[in-house]
């Protein structure tokens, strides 16, 4: 059984650290907030899954460092933000194996949506300092693509709506999410 | 009616005509078959009629029961009744299968879906073209298989009863067992929907052994270059495209 937290910022600027001691799943929803994390996976065998979904309206940056402290240790993220406006958001995104960490898996995925002309960067850092990793990384900057507003449009939806399923399912990316836990959040996506 | 008028079509923003004075009338309950070789733009009028963004009408006009639909967007024609089963369904990942069918018949029918009247006709349509019921709670088309996307596309035809069916090359990706399943589904829906039109597009013949074309069209040179019955496609199988006597017409079927 997975311990899962739910976290959501809105308009705020936040410093988080976590000490992982049991496999979790972290949801972290974010509507135009800065945050600084910090998470050690500091017990052998544990996996962690953070999914952090926001929606930027102003300067905003998304840092996190997850170190890899122990043997077998598991980390997934999955960062996903939609830049609404044409300010600034940034991600600075870092797994670190340290040396005395062996076979661990250390893995990224990040997206950032950009609504309009907005300064988006990803940086996808991963510090291996073993040999024996499982490791990969993912970044996309762009917009939704064309022609998955033309095969959802093809169906009879309106472009309105075409990108409120798409920004739904970019947002809400996994299906274990309890909506209830982030109300607010859903709310926001209705107002992009 | 679907009619295709002396219409022309480039890719936005180059001044290369793929389809020139295409012109082509689909009366209501007429099945077509477009065939032709590879690069003469069968995919291309497929995806005209359907509004897609890179390609542009330069002249002539398309029109749904007499009326143009060159200035609809893509929606509007699908709320006309246009549907195109893909050629290859563009994945949609986050986006289930059942979300989306939802949201776009709510559009087509312009009201609220009964949720209980949906799931009853989402479960008996999925039985029919041999569709699991998880792939409900799928994403749309990702990890789907070349058989399962033609499927769902059929799956999603049954769903939002459009009148004006394009297939896109149906038979590529499906085998032979599949082919019939969607065929027989097809052929279904024709039979309870005697006003409905299909256009096929396709380079074999062997799906007309399932749908029975009223006419067939050989597409050369962005324009029908000859059109026949049944016999056309099969001389088109046993002869080729260089082989049988294309002439020059003047592009209209009526």
């Amino acid at each position: 059984m997975n311990k899962v937290l739910y976290i959501v910022d809105n308009n705020e600027k936040k410093d988080y650290q976590y000490d992982i001691l049991e496999d979790t799943i972290i949801y972290h929803f974010s509507i135009n907030s800065s945050s600084n994390i910090e998470v050690h996976l500091c017990h052998e065998n544990v996996t962690l899954y953070y999914y952090y979904n926001n929606i930027n309206y102003d300067n905003n940056s998304f840092n996190i460092k997850v170190f890899h402290d122990k043997n077998h240790t598991h980390s997934e993220l999955f960062n996903h933000g939609v830049n609404v406006s044409n300010k600034k958001l940034d991600y600075h995104v870092e797994g670190i194996v340290l040396k005395s960490s062996s076979g661990c898996i250390c893995n990224q995925e990040n997206q950032i949506i950009n609504m309009k002309d907005g300064k988006s960067t990803i940086l996808p850092v991963l510090l291996i300092d073993n040999f024996d990793v499982d490791s990969n990384h993912g970044a996309y900057i762009g917009k939704f693509s064309d022609e998955k507003l033309f095969y959802i449009m093809s169906r009879g939806v309106s472009r309105d709506e075409a990108y409120q399923l798409l920004l739904n399912g970019f947002l809400i990316n996994s299906d274990s999410i309890e909506r209830s836990q982030i109300d607010l959040f859903l709310k926001e996506i209705k107002k992009i | 009616m679907l009619e295709i008028k002396k219409m022309s079509c480039s890719i936005i923003d180059s001044d290369i005509n793929i389809l020139k004075d295409f012109s082509l009338k689909i009366k209501d309950g007429e099945t077509h078959v477009i065939m032709g070789p590879n690069g003469v733009g069968k995919s291309t009028l497929s995806k005209v009629i359907m509004g897609y963004y890179k390609y542009q009408v330069t002249d002539g006009d398309i029109l749904v029961d007499g009326e143009s639909i060159l200035n609809d967007s893509v929606d509007v024609r699908a709320k006309k009744g246009i549907f195109l089963c893909m050629q290859d369904p563009t994945v949609i990942e986050g986006v289930s299968n059942s979300e989306f069918l939802r949201t776009a018949r709510a559009s087509i029918i312009g009201e609220k879906v009964n949720l209980y009247t949906f799931i009853k006709d989402m479960e008996n349509a999925m039985k029919a073209v041999c569709l699991n019921e998880s792939m409900l709670h799928r994403s749309l088309n990702q990890g789907f298989s070349g058989g399962e996307k033609k499927k769902n596309e059929i799956l999603q035809m049954k769903i939002l009863k459009p009148k004006y069916i394009i297939l896109d090359e149906l038979d590529s990706g499906l085998d032979v067992d599949s082919l019939r399943t969607v065929c027989e589904n097809i052929n279904q829906y024709m039979n309870e929907n005697k006003d409905a039109s299909l256009l096929i597009i396709t380079h074999y013949p062997r799906i007309l052994e399932y749908l029975k074309p009223d006419y067939v069209h050989i597409l050369k040179d962005g324009k029908i270059q000859k059109s026949g019955g049944l016999e056309l496609a099969l001389d088109v199988e046993k002869n080729g495209y260089t082989g049988i006597n294309v002439i020059a017409g003047d592009g209209v079927c009526e």
